[in-house]
């Protein structure tokens, strides 16, 4: 028998050692690192949601009819809206964010960030490199909140037919992306039909709108609030702000014993009461609720002028 | 014992304290023909010559195994370190700019705060605090989860100049002589206070009417502090 290769294959080891080693090392290394990567881009998206919430405080109407504003990003970005109305005490908001990393990509959203007392009605997911952002007061007899309406400049509202003090605000505030054509110039966008028509995205009407086949009932300026937001986010901010028009009655309950100190005589209490007491279950019942405001409105209006329970002014 | 022979002899060939793997090219020695020493897979290890009284050959190698141990340890361990030692800065940033956004929500929230419904005057006046609305809400917890402070007071011109246990706190009952409203107070440890002045505005009756008395006040709102030992 003749012999071959009689040295064959010799791994010392140290060598054996040094590779399984050496592989473990650099397997925890690669992994860490990702780790780390990932954990400094959440980081930044979740501080960048943070952020979001201050940037909504100076847009608080005070006595104003409306704000604006707009956010600029660098890259292309994505911000992930929730609404949770059964949380305590008056539902909230969450706020997620994310923007593009490599092409066309998004990173992983970042944390969800709580905002309780913001009304923020807008799509699920608006996406954009600018978000423009305007408010407006919402009085159910006495003012509940500042409404806030938040679109991209990806999102194009044509608005057809739209009534004039409903153009006069929205020219006002010098929002972006919102057209007014008329039947000779062309519009490529949402379509929002005021007066009816065809090919309608969003339909209004006297006292809702109609949008992705849902019916959101609309007083006053919740008009604005049915055609920027997503009907889930919609009711759910209607039932957060019954929730705070209850704690506000209550607010003034108490005022109105204060009142009686200073030689005022209020009488809208049991109204007031009754309103306060009324559930709703979705936008629909906000029309039986405003038929009970207005009797207790009525009361105020009424009252000395130096002993009115509240101003809606 | 001719086969133990061998393999002694190959060992001081070989490095001493070295694993060897001889892969033999013929397969003759899987089909247990022992006579062709050839076809042999053989593991040496020479830590087996310990049992054979043989130690003085792999004292080096033994040293040798245990340094790489250690110095693979060291490697580790040093890596281990710099991660933690990288990850407690990050940390540390990271609770920084917690507090740095807390603080800027505190200061933007406080300058609005008047404006909101629970506390304005609404009747055509800016940055006024509504002290008869404010009064129905001390007793309400609720407000504590609502607005983004740890704490919130506001305090009376009547109060100003005064220490803190000099103050006299507001009730239902003894409003309005009194000199800080506590909206809520959530005593944290560690807070930082933002104030902002207002205008403090009430009914009053005298000379047979009722009007909006108004004088100054500062409105107090406390962020948690979270980086502070």
């Amino acid at each position: 028998m003749k012999r071959a290769n009689k040295k064959g294959i010799e791994m010392t080891f140290n060598w054996i050692f040094a590779i399984l080693a050496g592989g473990f090392i650099l397997f925890l290394a690669i992994y860490g690192a990702s780790k780390l990567i990932r954990t400094g881009e959440q980081t930044v998206y979740t501080e960048t949601a943070a952020t979001l919430t201050s940037l909504f405080d100076p847009l608080e109407t005070g006595l104003a009819s409306g704000k604006a504003s707009e956010i600029s990003f660098k890259k292309k970005s994505k911000v992930y809206f929730t609404c949770q109305e059964l949380y305590e005490p008056f539902g909230r908001h969450t706020i997620s964010f994310t923007e593009q990393t490599f092409g066309d990509t998004y990173g992983e959203k970042g944390q969800e960030i709580s905002v309780k007392d913001k009304y923020i009605f807008s799509e699920n997911v608006i996406e954009g490199k600018t978000f423009y952002y305007f408010t407006k007061p919402y009085f159910m007899s006495y003012k509940v909140a500042d409404l806030l309406m938040m679109y991209s400049d990806e999102q194009v509202f044509c608005l057809y037919n739209a009534p004039e003090d409903v153009q006069d605000t929205l020219e006002g505030l010098n929002l972006k992306n919102i057209y007014f054509p008329n039947s000779t110039t062309s519009c490529q966008g949402t379509r929002v039909c005021f007066a009816g028509g065809r090919n309608c995205d969003i339909t209004v009407a006297n006292d809702y709108v109609l949008k992705q086949g849902k019916k959101l009932y609309y007083t006053d300026d919740l008009l604005y609030a049915a055609v920027f937001s997503s009907p889930e986010m919609y009711e759910c901010n209607i039932q957060r702000i019954k929730k705070r028009f209850d704690s506000l009655g209550s607010i003034y309950l108490e005022k109105i014993k204060i009142l009686e100190r200073e030689n005022c005589q209020p009488t809208l209490g049991s109204e007031l009461s009754i309103a306060i007491g009324t559930n709703i279950q979705s936008s629909k019942d906000l029309l039986i609720l405003f038929e009970q405001i207005d009797n207790f409105d009525s009361i105020n209006q009424r009252a000395k002028d130096g002993c009115k329970l509240y101003y809606n002014t | 014992m001719d086969v133990n022979f061998i393999t002694i002899h190959k060992m001081k060939k070989t490095k001493k304290g070295d694993l060897k793997i001889q892969v033999l090219k013929n397969p003759a020695g899987f089909l247990g023909l022992s006579s062709s020493k050839l076809a042999d897979l053989k593991i040496q290890a020479p830590t087996n010559l310990r049992f054979l009284g043989a130690s003085i050959f792999n004292k080096k190698g033994d040293l040798k195994i245990q340094e790489m141990a250690f110095m693979l340890l060291g490697v580790f361990l040093f890596f281990i370190l710099v991660g933690l030692f990288v990850l407690s800065i990050a940390y540390s940033n990271i609770r920084d700019e917690a507090t740095r956004i807390a603080e800027e929500r505190t200061l933007s929230a406080v300058t609005s705060i008047s404006d909101s419904p629970e506390l304005s005057c609404v009747a055509s006046k800016s940055n006024c605090i509504d002290g008869d609305k404010l009064v129905g809400m001390l007793n309400k917890t609720s407000y504590q989860q609502f607005w983004p402070f740890s704490s919130l007071k506001v305090i009376k011109y009547s109060g100003f100049g005064k220490k803190g246990k000099e103050l006299i706190t507001c009730t239902f009952a003894n409003y309005p002589d009194c000199d800080v409203l506590v909206v809520y107070d959530k005593k944290v440890s560690n807070e930082r206070t933002i104030g902002s002045f207002i205008a403090f505005c009430r009914k009053e009756f005298e000379n047979g009417y009722t009007y909006d008395k108004c004088e100054v006040g500062r409105i107090l709102a406390g962020t948690e502090l979270k980086n502070a030992g």
